[in-house]
């Protein structure tokens, strides 16, 4: 077998190493955790969208048999430390900070805000407590919408804010505004908005904190995204040691950017425990997830747009206000990521941009997969309606506009060079997948049989990392680092600060570190999820692809070298002539000489060396991004919509998509249909809505509707690997794109499908009510 | 109250609360926690189980009305520690992410291939319309029912897969 060049993992479809625990039943998620003496907590939460709270009276539960401990917000804000938004505080936020407490102490501020825990022996005691849990509430005028919220007359959610601005208003403008604006031929004004849906991932929140009274220590299990930004966010607000503090996790059921940190509800389930000196689990059921786990995209856009006659589009003057819900975290920061990317790859002359972030009675932003989404959305719905008010092509006037690939690049309006961008391309290659005169032949067709059916299309980039710049090309989030170990075993060990929720990281990170170090894939493990032995890091923003791709690739080619070197002292042989294949160290040329890494790291376990011998097989690997780069991509939906019943049905959708070298085109594949699914959904069926009241009307999935199988079609993909800009690592993110595009590719095919009753659409939530309401409204006579 | 029922070809007891839902009994007494929980109101299909037969969303059935009933749960489907022809199938497929609907999805799609083994695309996807995934679209998972399908129907299955990680079923995705 030496001597043989093992096959190549990197770029084929490898089945993953999870889906044996997966699909046995043996994963093990947050909720399976099991220790002994361990309590169950359940939370009190408001009925009301704003109030007062006069009393909160916890006397009855404590008395339940079976319940250890029940504590309102303000028994828990002794126990501790008050502070900021944890991920607000690492991401550095400098604008207004609102106070507040775990639980609700002063005020409520949504329908679902916690107000006291209850701990007790069982999950069904401790809502049995729950219940006997007495609040006295002095109703205030809800803040519902975001309208309401920037009237100075409306009353504050946060008292030492004032107001209800959680953003204050700001512009900026690059180009010059005022010139292209006169110059330009015509110049629409759009209002354009995007409503609130939510994350959703199938297992919802959760942890189990366990505190050590004898050590003073405490374990938390989380599921999160990242068990170091949890651990800073347990250690900030318990007052807990970094030294005495530990976070793990197992499977994580999905988040799509939900998990980040340490909620409220966490933070006050480990002071809960560290109270009780007993383990306390909490797992949200899943209206405590639809209504207060936190939701996202409620944003509206006055939009500008200087055009030529010709199509061109030179500038946007954009005016947007994000409603962030109750409480501070991500919402206040999205406006600064729609600004920078909203030029997209287009060659804009001129973006005006400015922004407002208000509070309201509902529940508090979050990241949602592409939490900056809404600039695609807009930009790309933009681009629908002036093609149509000029007669032009939704493709030709795109086409039109992007910037084309230059060397050095185009820079965006905003500042990042577009290196590598392919949206021409992939627009190109959407028109050979699609045959757009045919399609229009069957549309006119097909409306003459009074069936409506449309085309859409649309096009996005996303920073996956992010093309290499001043800061680097991995951006805010920094550096990404790895541990490497080759053990006696002659299995090779990646500790990454990775925390796959669905992402196969152990599968692709073996893949690529299989490869370059020269061990079957089998002979890679992937170890997540411990803060005591992973390095920082995060499941985000699309950057593991490049970021932790990147430091596989680096590390194990370190690890590797190290291995050589020590082997080459062993064998008595030039580390020059020295290979790795298929787990073996072996002199190039003579099979024969053939070591088993294992053997070799085994007699380096052993032996006793001179100071000059590095017998240590570990290396810390860290990774800049390198030249980094763009994901990107175009899709096209067709679409059937019955103007009789306003059901859409999604009849065919094409993706054209360009996230650099594949790792693994499975699961490159299911990101992307998985994205497209939720975009489908976002458009079709979700809505967290609320009431005037500030009620939550989605707090079951009987209201709150996620697609299901006979929803999502077959979803087609072509894969562009167009422009490689580093010299190994061209692995680019793409876990957000697909939620980046679809809703407006699908709006668009929509509003095609209807062109004949002049249906225009500025709204992204297009349920069949609203789509009879969009019909009647354009053809009152129909 | 006290019960029996069989669990996976084992006779078991115990004395749930009347109000304990069949899921919290099989995760919580009998420490079966492959069977999920993602919605406790019926709709998501997480916590499917097959109890006498038939897939019944065990988040709405109460301990006690499975006493004398046959349950199987997702762990009983590899208890000799091979993946079952669905199971493997759906390994090929790439058919999961995150995994947390993934037992409810494999229960619903034995007991609908046992009924239904010819079924075809449009027929899985109804079947299994009643589960919910959030991160797939699906199309991975009807694609690994339909080879299991295949596989189950060929007197001669389809090139048998390596035992450990290997190259998955070539995607079935253009048409």
């Amino acid at each position: 077998m030496t001597g043989i060049a093992a096959e190549r993992y990197t770029g084929a479809s490898i089945k993953r190493s999870e889906d044996p625990r997966i699909l046995t039943g043996a994963g093990r998620y947050v909720d399976d955790i099991k220790l002994p003496g361990m309590l169950h907590a359940a939370f009190v939460r408001s009925p009301l969208a704003h109030a007062r709270v006069l009393s909160v009276d916890v006397s009855a539960a404590r008395a339940l048999p079976g319940v250890v401990a029940a504590l309102s917000g303000a028994e828990l804000e002794a126990m501790t430390v008050p502070g900021p938004d944890a991920l607000m505080a690492l991401m550095g936020w400098a604008g207004p900070t609102p106070e507040f407490t775990l639980l609700a102490t002063d005020k409520v501020r949504f329908v679902g805000d916690p107000v006291a825990v209850v701990v007790a022996e069982s999950r069904y005691l401790a809502e049995d407590g729950c219940e006997l849990v007495e609040v006295e509430y002095d109703d205030l005028p809800p803040v519902v919408s975001a309208s309401f919220a920037l009237d100075p007359g409306s009353p504050p959610l946060f008292a030492n804010l004032g107001d209800n601005i959680a953003r204050p208003h700001s512009r900026r403008e690059f180009g010059d505004v005022a010139a292209v604006f006169a110059g330009a031929d015509r110049v629409f004004d759009f209002r354009v908005g995007v409503h609130r849906h939510q994350n959703v991932p199938m297992e919802g929140r959760g942890c189990v904190a366990s505190y050590d009274p004898g050590q003073g220590t405490m374990t938390v299990y989380a599921a999160t995204q990242s068990v170091h930004v949890s651990k800073i966010a347990v250690a900030m607000r318990l007052g807990i040691e970094q030294d005495k503090l530990r976070v793990l996790a197992g499977d994580v059921g999905g988040s799509f950017g939900l998990k980040i940190g340490a909620s409220r509800e966490e933070l006050a389930v480990a002071a809960a425990s560290r109270a009780a000196g007993r383990p306390v689990k909490w797992v949200e059921d899943r209206t405590e997830n639809l209504i207060a786990s936190g939701q996202a995209r409620e944003e509206s856009f006055d939009v500008r747009a200087a055009v030529s006659n010709d199509g061109d589009l030179l500038g946007l003057d954009v005016t947007m206000v994000i409603d962030t819900g109750a409480y501070p975290g991500m919402g206040a920061m999205v406006p600064a990521i729609v600004e920078a990317m909203l030029p997209g790859p287009y060659k804009l002359a001129a973006l005006g941009f400015e922004s407002t972030g208000v509070t309201t009675n509902k529940a508090s932003y979050v990241a949602y997969r592409g939490p900056w989404a809404s600039e695609t959305f807009v930009r790309e719905r933009v681009l629908d309606l002036i093609a149509a008010e000029l007669g032009l092509d939704p493709v030709e006037i795109r086409l039109r506009n992007v910037a084309p690939r230059t060397d050095p690049p185009a820079v965006m309006l905003t500042g990042r060079p577009l290196a590598g961008v392919t949206t021409r391309e992939s627009l190109e290659r959407l028109t050979e997948l699609v045959d757009f005169p045919a399609f229009r032949r069957r549309q006119a067709e097909a409306r003459a049989r009074g069936q409506y059916l449309g085309i859409g299309v649309a096009t996005f980039i996303e920073a996956a990392p992010g093309p290499r710049s001043a800061e680097g090309p991995s951006g805010p989030m920094g550096m990404e680092a790895m541990r490497l170990r080759l053990t006696e075993d002659g299995i090779v060990v990646l500790f990454t600060g990775q925390m796959p929720h669905g992402q196969s990281h152990q599968t692709t990170l073996a893949q690529i570190a299989a490869d370059e170090f020269g061990v079957p894939f089998e002979q890679v493990r992937v170890v997540v999820g411990d803060t005591d032995v992973v390095p920082f890091g995060l499941t985000g923003g699309s950057r593991s692809a490049t970021m932790t791709g990147g430091v596989a690739l680096h590390g194990a080619r370190q690890l590797r070298a190290k291995v050589i070197d020590f082997a080459a002292h062993l064998m008595e042989a030039s580390a020059r002539d020295l290979q790795i294949t298929d787990g073996n160290v072996w002199v190039r040329g003579d099979p024969a000489s053939a070591i088993a890494v294992a053997e070799v790291a085994r007699r380096a376990a052993a032996g006793q060396f001179g100071a000059d011998v590095d017998a240590e097989l570990e290396v810390e690997a860290a990774f800049d991004g390198g030249e980094g780069g763009w994901s990107g991509g175009s899709h096209c939906a067709i679409v059937e919509v019955d103007v009789e019943t306003g059901i859409v049905r999604v009849q065919r959708y094409v993706v054209a998509e360009d996230c650099g070298a594949l790792i693994n085109p499975a699961v490159v594949e299911g990101q992307i249909r998985g994205g497209v699914a939720q975009g489908i959904g976002a458009v079709l069926l979700e809505r967290s809505a609320y009431d005037e009241d500030g009620n939550c009307q989605s707090a079951t999935f009987m209201d709150y509707l996620v697609p299901t199988a006979c929803d999502v079609p077959r979803i087609e993909i072509a894969h562009l690997e167009t422009v490689p800009l580093d010299a190994d690592v061209n692995f680019r993110g793409v876990g957000e794109g697909g939620m980046l595009v679809a809703p407006p590719t699908v709006v668009n095919a929509i509003e095609d499908a209807l062109a004949p009753f002049g249906v225009r659409i500025y709204e992204q939530h297009l349920p069949p009510s609203r789509i009879l309401e969009l019909i009647a409204a354009a053809d009152p006579g129909r | 109250m006290d019960i029996t029922l069989r669990v996976n070809g084992a006779t078991r007891t115990g004395s749930p609360e009347a109000r304990k839902t069949l899921a919290d009994f099989l995760r919580d007494d009998l420490d079966l926690t492959g069977t999920h929980l993602g919605c406790e109101h019926g709709v998501c299909g997480a916590c499917t189980v097959i109890v006498d037969g038939r897939a019944v969303r065990s988040c709405l059935m109460l301990a006690v009305q499975a006493a004398g009933c046959e349950v199987t749960t997702i762990e009983g489907l590899a208890a000799d520690g091979e993946l079952g022809t669905l199971q493997q199938a759906l390994w090929d497929s790439h058919s999961f992410q995150c995994g947390f609907c993934t037992p409810g999805f494999v229960m619903q799609a034995v007991a609908f291939l046992g009924a239904h083994p010819d079924a075809g695309e449009q027929q899985i996807r109804e079947a299994l319309s009643g589960n919910i995934c959030r991160c797939t679209g699906y199309e991975s998972i009807i694609d690994g029912v339909l080879l299991a399908a295949q596989r189950s129907a060929s007197p001669h299955p389809a090139a048998p897969t390596q035992a450990g990680p290997g190259r998955a079923a070539p995607a079935n995705r253009e048409r």
